[in-house]
């Protein structure tokens, strides 16, 4: 009799834990989920990937106190991968195989991105990237990735385009030496060709490069006009200080990820006036007009006291869709999320979210002009706040 | 001198005219050496920026060679100390409202008293021990003074808007303010440091220290108050580095490892505990920087790679430096 209850109470027991394995948030205290990830938040990437986290932070208070994650507080557990690929391959996979994590975030970067998409594949956890936009990183069948950013390779077409408008013939291509800012000068020459540019130099420098004395020189060697400048923050403030101490004109200047940065005109003061820049987003929510833009922009600036920028926005998007994807999933389920990511079609504070076969956005991203310290919208046409200011005036006339 | 040592000199001699010559002649083979005065102007600012760029990574280097020589303590946290010495400056400019040269006033008697204090509490325990125990507390040390420069500044990168103008030199030659001050400051802070020490009494105590410390104590230097003031100037050096790169380029608390990767070469380039062999280490690497960045085909992606190249065969054909001369 005592055995035959035994045998009834083990089998009870495995039931109930045949029940409860996949749904593995349950097990923890409070009834809470954890919502994991590294981002830079030291190192060379800390600027924008900075953003991020703060975006993270706001998105993860609000969920809370919408009611959480399918009823779910969300605990948030953010590690710093010191901007260091192998650094972030290892937090990732402490994330999933000893913290883990209900739900993952994504790292800042394509570098770092493409390094720890294998990580995340082999363990079939899906997440959004926000901060890569580099599609070699989709292009290898990985069925765990998605992304909500437009694509490196567009991000010079604006400036392509305005440089052509101005009448540039010889453009020079310059940029980083990392996967991001490749991809992005890849595309530009592509740009160029169909524009009819000629790109008479197209050169990458170490990412911890300060002096650029002699690439500058070499620019101008080159015969270009314009410089397409695929950098980060430093990089392009040291590049336009320099260009200005060497007296070197010309007649456009268009920069990646600095420019966008709230504090690139401001350390740079007139030094940045009529530097070009690309934006995934701005918060400019009578341009954009996407829902849920305006509620953003102000919570998110009456926390920290400044503006979103598209890193922010992305990032605060890309957790939108994760919301709506574990709606639609109706579990923690990581197979049903990332099917839902798959097929979701939502709006977001940031843009449609709708992925291609590859699990690429089809987002559209803007070119904006500093002009007297602020970032102002010139192209695509249809947002064109102003009408760009080229070609830039010369150093010794400002 | 030694016939060995005059006849690796020669060798030497060759090795660097090829090195610099092999710049000029792969941009000739691609078509980007020309002879007429607009590109020539090129060259020559590019030139002209390596020296006066070179001055100021002597200054770094002097610095490390310095507490090398007196203590055979390998700091692996100068670059750290550069990286302070920017943010010291950022502060004084900002906070302070104090122009950046003349806030050296201030920022190098506070960097002395720090390196005065860091020999008292940390060094003085590892003088004598293996050179790998230096290496690795000083390499301690640096991850503390970047991570404590992180939480008080956090990491956004800064700049010094200080000086932006350009000094035209010829119609086609013109540099930025920023740099010939930084040269010209950090040239005096140099001669002003090799004079102090092949003059003064003290100084001269510091190099009695450096050939021999056991010697230096039976003569009644007192050995100790020496490395104090050794530390102490080193740090004072590496602040006013600081000072002068932070008027120049941006900078945040990583950018440090690079300053003190590019002492070591320096200092191995030009001769190990040898003042003047810095500055002539420096330039060279400078200049070569510069040549290979402006001449070669997608150079400035390879600028590292020729100069530890250029590195390791110095090192293979006299390993001590330019200057130096055999450890004994």
């Amino acid at each position: 009799m005592r055995t035959r209850a035994l045998y009834i109470l083990a089998g009870v027991a495995i039931t109930l834990i045949a029940l409860a394995g996949p749904a593995r948030a349950h097990h923890r205290p409070n009834n809470e989920v954890v919502l994991g990830g590294a981002i830079s938040q030291t190192g060379q990437y800390a600027e924008p990937a900075g953003r991020q986290v703060n975006a993270i932070k706001l998105w993860v208070d609000e969920v809370n106190a919408r009611g959480g994650l399918l009823g779910h507080k969300v605990v948030l557990s953010l590690l710093d991968d010191k901007s260091d690929v192998q650094t972030a391959i290892k937090l990732y996979e402490k994330l999933i195989t000893e913290d883990k994590v209900d739900v993952l975030l994504a790292p800042y970067s394509s570098g770092i991105t493409e390094a720890v998409a294998n990580v995340n594949e082999r363990y079939k956890m899906p997440f959004v990237a926000y901060g890569a936009a580099s599609s070699p990183i989709w292009e290898k069948g990985r069925k765990y990735i998605f992304d909500i950013v437009a694509v490196a390779e567009d991000y010079q077409k604006g400036a392509v385009f305005l440089a052509k408008q101005i009448g540039v013939k010889r453009l020079a291509i310059i940029g980083q030496d990392s996967l991001f800012p490749r991809q992005v000068g890849k595309g530009a020459k592509e740009w160029a060709k169909k524009a009819g540019i000629e790109v008479v130099l197209d050169e990458n420098y170490p990412p911890k490069q300060t002096d650029f004395t002699a690439l500058l020189q070499k620019v101008k060697a080159a015969g270009a006009e314009a410089i397409i400048s695929n950098s980060y923050f430093a990089d392009s403030v040291a590049q336009l200080r320099q260009m200005r101490e060497l007296n070197l004109d010309f007649k456009m200047y268009s920069s990646t990820v600095g420019p966008g940065l709230p504090n690139f005109a401001e350390q740079l003061g007139n030094t940045a006036e009529y530097v070009l820049g690309y934006s995934q987003w701005e918060p400019l929510p009578a341009v954009l007009k996407h829902p849920g833009m305006q509620a953003f922009i102000e919570s998110y600036e009456k926390r920290f006291n400044e503006k979103p920028n598209y890193h922010a926005g992305g990032a605060y998007g890309a957790l939108q869709v994760t919301e709506a994807a574990i709606k639609k999933a109706g579990s923690f389920d990581n197979e049903k999320i990332r099917e839902a990511l798959a097929t979701l079609d939502v709006e977001t504070a940031f843009g449609r979210y709708k992925v291609d076969a590859r699990g690429m956005n089809d987002h559209e991203g803007l070119t904006f002009q500093i002009l007297k310290g602020k970032r102002r919208v010139v192209w695509p046409e249809k947002w064109a706040e102003t009408k760009a200011e080229l070609p830039m005036p010369e150093w010794s006339k400002r | 001198m030694e016939r060995s040592d005059v006849r690796s000199l020669y060798r030497l001699a060759a090795l660097l005219a090829c090195a610099y010559a092999l710049p000029f002649a792969i941009g000739g083979w691609y078509g980007a050496v020309h002879a007429n005065e607009r590109w020539l102007g090129y060259l020559a600012t590019v030139v002209i920026s390596g020296v006066l760029q070179g001055g100021v990574y002597a200054m770094f280097a002097v610095g490390l060679t310095l507490i090398f020589g007196v203590m055979r303590i390998i700091n692996a946290a100068h670059g750290e100390m550069v990286m302070m010495g920017a943010y010291l400056t950022w502060v004084c400019f900002f906070r302070l409202g104090l122009d950046p040269l003349l806030a050296l006033v201030l920022t190098l008697p506070v960097a002395f008293l720090f390196g005065v204090a860091l020999q008292k509490v940390v060094l003085h325990a590892v003088v004598g021990q293996p050179e790998l125990t230096g290496l690795l507390v000083t390499f301690g040390l640096g991850l503390v003074i970047v991570y404590v420069t992180e939480l008080i500044f956090t990491t956004d990168f800064r700049t010094i808007p200080y000086a932006p103008g350009t000094v035209r030199l010829t119609r086609t030659i013109a540099v930025g303010q920023s740099k010939v001050i930084s040269f010209v400051i950090a040239v005096a802070i140099s001669a002003g440091v090799y004079l102090f020490l092949k003059l003064s009494r003290l100084g001269k105590a510091i190099r009695a220290t450096a050939l021999n410390a056991e010697v230096a104590m039976v003569c009644g230097i007192p050995v100790r108050r020496v490395y104090l003031i050794t530390t102490g100037l080193a740090a004072a050096l590496a602040v006013a580095g600081g000072a002068l790169v932070s008027i120049q380029f941006g900078f945040n608390p990583e950018t440090g490892t690079v300053y003190t990767l590019q002492a070591f070469t320096i200092i191995i380039l030009g001769g190990r505990g040898h003042y003047v062999g810095a500055l002539i280490g420096g330039v060279m690497l400078a200049v070569l920087e510069g040549l290979v960045s402006l001449l070669v085909p997608n150079g400035t992606a390879m600028v590292e790679l020729a100069a530890y190249t250029l590195m390791i065969f110095v090192l293979l054909i006299r390993p001590g430096g330019l200057m130096g001369v055999k450890d004994a």
